[in-house]
Parts: structure tokens; C-alpha cells; sequence
């Protein structure tokens, strides 16, 4: 299990035990994780599944893909250099521990 | 923690042509006044349901749903209907359970074989990723935008030339959408009103539950009319290639079959849904001309027009989709095996999502809603459909027309029910 911490606008935080394998937004969605849609369901079609890596996480990911960039682009919240989309991240793959912000509009 | 859930892709344009006459000519039973309960923890079984009704107006059906029986069988559709947002979006969250899977026999042979929407897991991924590359926003602002800017001016100069009293579906809506289509697809020398004549016979066979030979032989014909042009598109995009969908499909080495498949899905999805949107808003703008003043203001707001039509009138309004296993939605058993139907439309009109649902109001940021599906199934062609329409079509159209109404001496006339929007609309300038 991989733990992910999502601090949201609003000052709360939730945090989740994750299976190997499975993208931060699924796990966000599935487990009612407000603030975080998913509304493409992890095809980086949609760009509703932002989240902002804290700056201690962001080394072991892996570089942003084409797709995952030109999304980002579109975010409801401008993009910032910790910006990700949490459907392009999988727990175990590409992270082992993570703490994320979530934004203020997907 | 849901770590296998399959990774289904699929536009709720294109995998419920199934439903459509199935659902639509389904016999309609005797109206009883009150929904039977089965039971506690059962679905109610909602048999005062009538088609003729939800083709009249369905709301009114939906909302009493909504209030009395969220998840019920309805015996005049023969499938379990969710009609709460909530349950809607539960269930386009979990493919696993809700599997898109359904009537499939009828759509491969309506289409002559089987579109990606039949098929599930990694290769059906890989072949959505295909179509996704040129119907992300970069592409569609750099390759697409000039020719729906194109096409739109096309359709305006076809609109003025009608004068006054012209039919916005048949001189606009239609063939407009239909061209961008073309172009999108890669398809050249093809005329709008063919391509819009092939995506409704091929509607009309995937949903040919009753084997209605006449329907047959329309698809068949359909089919051998794409396909010549689909040989003409093959080789020149063999030597050429270029950012079409049919292009890209063929690079991708996805077999000529397959991809002739897909096309037919393409069009029998993505023709009259952008077409209903772009009637749709002028009738909602028509009737509430302080929006209309407030768009005009800042055409950028049209977007957000768009989005408030597709999420009240939504031209989808039913998906349909089985499940593998037994499951519950807002409280109700539903077994395994079930069909449903996804009742988008209702959803984007729920109060315990929405606030006002009823009320026409773009000036709300984010209401959000389910018109274009959500989860694996999202639309698409979601992207195209904003710019051509929310950003390029409807905007045009009152840049050309700014006192663009409906024409209160001949109103429009509606069609369909699951798959709903303007058959004609005259309109006045
Ligand atoms: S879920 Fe759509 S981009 Fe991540």
C-alpha cells in the first residue's frame, strides 16, 4: 500500500492507502476525494484530475508527457511548476510515498 | 481499493445507437398511477412510464423518477433506469460493473464489423489513444479551428441566402455539422447531406432489433457508398498522410476493416449531436434574450452557452450500459446481468447536484453535468465539439444575425427522446 496525502483549498486533508498499480486520480475518485474529477478517466483527455505535487515528491516522478503537458494547459486553475495530472501518476510505479495540493477549480 | 478496473473507452455519442430504436419503438405499456415496490432494497418497477410521453416531453417523466424511484425497472423500455446524478456518475465510474458491452450484434452488422466500442481493456485503450491525438485542444486550435471557421462561414452565407423564415437545422445545423465531420474524419469529395443520410440509417440498423429488412438494405447501401469513398480516403492518405482520423487510424496499423468499422461509428455518432446544440442554443437564447445581450458582450461567453445547453437539453439523453455483476445505487439492488439506462439527461437536471436544474442560467461557472458522458466514456469528440460549436458556430451566427430569434409564427418541432434535438427551426432575423 502507498500513501498519498491531498490537502485541499479548503484547509482539510485526507489521506489514502493505495494498491500498486493504481493512478492518484482513480484512487481520489473512487474513494470521494472531493476537489479531484477524473472526468476522462485517465485517457489525458480531460486535464480535471490536477493536482500540485509538494516540491519533496516531485523527483522520483517521471517527466511530464506530451499529452500530460499540452492538458495542463487547460486546467481550470493555472498550472504551476508542482502541476500533474493525477490520472498520469500510479501508485508504486511512479511513486512510493506523495503529498499533493489540490486546486481551487478542476 | 479498485485497482483492476477495466480501461474502457467509448463516446456516449457513439455506443448507444443500440438504444435508440430498441427503446424508441418498445412497446408502451398501460399507464398505472402509482411506481409498484418490489420489496425493500428492491427497485420499484416504474410502469406508469410511457415512450409517447418522453418523446412529447420528457422532463416531467424524468423528474418524477428523480422524486419517486431514482433506480426502477421500467417495463416499456425493458431496462433498469438510474435517473439521479449521483447514481449516473457511480455508475460511468465504475466500468467494471457498468460494462458498455450491450446488444453488440446488431452495431457490427449495422456496421460491417466491430468498432473499438465493442472491445475492451488495452486494445481498445490503444485504439481510442489513436483518435485522442488529434482531438486534444492543441490540435484542434491548430489544425481544426480554420476549417470549422470555414465551414461555418459556408453555412451562414447558405443561411442568408434562405432569407427570413430559413429552417436553421436543414440549411445550417445539419450540413454544418456534418462537414466538419468530413473534415475531421479525412474524408474529401463527399457531400454534408450524404454523410448526414448515412449516420441515420446506420442509427437506425444498430438499433434494428425488430430486423426490419428495409433498415438492412438502407445500411447496407450506406455502407457501400462510404466505403467508396473510404477507398479514395485510404489511398490518398496511404501516400499523404496527414491529421485526419482516418489517417491516423490507418498509420496506426489497425486493420482496413477495423477502421472502416470506426468511421461508421464516427458517423453515426458525431453528426447530429454538435447539430442539436447549435439549434438548441438559439431556441434557449431566443427565449432568454438577457443571456443573449450578456454573450454578445463577450463572445468568449458563448462557451459557456454551450455548456449550459448541452447540460439542459441534453442531445444524449440516455446511455446504456450492463451489468456483469449484482450492485447497488442509491440504495437499490440491481443484479448482475441487468440492462440500463443511464438517464444523462435527468442527471444534468437533479437538484441534489444542481442548483435551479430547471432555469437556462450560463452565467453560473462550473454547473457541472454529464452531457458528454464521464469516466472512460467520455465523449471524444468533447474538444472538437466545444470549438465548433460553443466557440465558432454559435458566436458566428449572432456576429452575422445579431437579432437572430426563432420565428414565433412557426415554432420548431422536437424529435426523439434518447437521442433528442430540434427537427426543424425556423428562424428570423
Ligand atoms: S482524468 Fe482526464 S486528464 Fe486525468
Amino acid at each position: 500500500m502507498i500513501s498519498a496525502t491531498f490537502n485541499h483549498p479548503e484547509g482539510t486533508t485526507d489521506t489514502l492507502q493505495i494498491d500498486p498499480g493504481v493512478s492518484l486520480m482513480k484512487a481520489a475518485v473512487l474513494n470521494g476525494i472531493g476537489n479531484i474529477i477524473g472526468e476522462c478517466g485517465g485517457q489525458a483527455m480531460c486535464a480535471t484530475c490536477h493536482v500540485l505535487v509538494q516540491p519533496e515528491y516531485r523527483d522520483q516522478l517521471p517527466p511530464l508527457g506530451e499529452d500530460e503537458d499540452e492538458m495542463l494547459d487547460c486546467a481550470a486553475t493555472e498550472r504551476t511548476e508542482g502541476s500533474r495530472l493525477g490520472c498520469q501518476l500510479k501508485a508504486g510505479e511512479h511513486f512510493s510515498a506523495i503529498e499533493v495540493d489540490l486546486p481551487e477549480a478542476q | 481499493m479498485d485497482a483492476t478496473a477495466a480501461v474502457r473507452t467509448g463516446c456516449p455519442f457513439t455506443d448507444k445507437r443500440s438504444a435508440v430504436e430498441r427503446a424508441e419503438n418498445a412497446p408502451t405499456e398501460m399507464c398505472s398511477p402509482v411506481s409498484e415496490t418490489i420489496g425493500a432494497g428492491e427497485m420499484p418497477v416504474a410502469n406508469w412510464i410511457n415512450v409517447a410521453e418522453l418523446r412529447e416531453d420528457p422532463y416531467p417523466t424524468y423528474a418524477r423518477l428523480r422524486n419517486e424511484s431514482p433506480v426502477a425497472w421500467v417495463p416499456a423500455i425493458k431496462k433498469v433506469l438510474i435517473a439521479s446524478f449521483a447514481g449516473c456518475l457511480f455508475a460511468e465510474q465504475h466500468p467494471e460493473i457498468f460494462s458498455n458491452n450491450v446488444s453488440g450484434a446488431h452495431m457490427t452488422r449495422a456496421f460491417g464489423g466491430q468498432p473499438m466500442i465493442r472491445q475492451d481493456g488495452a486494445d481498445h485503450s490503444a485504439e481510442r489513444n489513436v483518435i485522442n491525438q488529434t482531438l486534444r485542444p492543441k490540435k484542434i486550435k491548430e489544425v481544426w479551428e480554420a476549417r470549422f471557421i470555414a465551414n461555418t462561414q459556408t453555412y451562414l452565407d447558405a443561411l442568408e441566402d434562405g432569407g427570413p423564415g430559413a429552417d436553421l437545422n436543414d440549411v445550417f445545423a445539419a450540413p454544418l455539422a456534418a462537414k466538419n465531420l468530413i473534415d475531421l474524419l479525412g474524408l474529401s469529395c463527399v457531400a454534408p447531406a450524404d454523410v448526414a443520410r448515412w449516420s441515420a440509417d446506420f442509427m437506425a440498423g444498430a438499433g434494428n432489433v425488430l430486423d426490419d429488412q428495409d433498415i438492412w438494405l438502407r445500411c447496407q447501401r450506406s455502407r457501400e457508398e462510404l466505403g467508396s469513398a473510404l477507398d479514395e480516403a485510404f489511398a490518398r492518405l496511404r501516400k499523404n498522410p496527414d491529421d485526419s482520423i482516418i489517417s491516423l487510424l490507418i498509420h496506426s496499423g489497425m486493420p482496413e476493416e477495423s477502421v472502416r468499422a470506426n468511421v461508421t461509428l464516427t458517423i453515426s455518432g458525431g453528426v447530429s449531436e454538435p447539430q442539436h446544440i447549435m439549434t438548441s442554443s438559439v431556441s434557449l437564447l431566443t427565449q432568454h434574450p438577457e443571456f443573449l445581450s450578456w454573450a454578445q458582450e463577450e463572445p468568449t461567453r458563448f462557451e459557456q452557452v454551450f455548456q449550459e445547453t448541452l447540460r439542459l437539453q441534453s442531445p444524449i439523453a440516455m446511455i446504456t450500459r450492463e451489468t456483469t455483476t449484482d450492485t447497488e445505487v442509491d440504495g437499490f439492488r440491481i443484479p448482475g446481468g441487468s440492462q440500463i439506462g443511464l438517464l444523462l439527461a435527468s442527471a444534468n437536471r437533479d437538484v441534489l447536484a444542481i442548483e435551479n436544474p430547471d432555469e437556462f442560467d450560463p452565467t453560473h461557472e462550473a454547473r457541472r453535468h454529464l452531457g458528454f458522458g464521464s469516466g472512460d466514456h467520455l465523449c471524444a469528440g468533447k474538444w472538437a465539439a466545444e470549438a465548433a460549436v460553443g466557440r465558432i458556430a454559435v458566436p458566428a451566427l449572432y456576429e452575422r444575425f445579431p437579432t437572430l430569434r426563432t420565428d414565433p409564427a412557426h415554432p420548431g418541432t422536437w424529435n426523439g427522446w434518447v437521442f433528442r434535438g430540434f427537427s426543424s427551426l425556423p428562424v428570423v432575423w
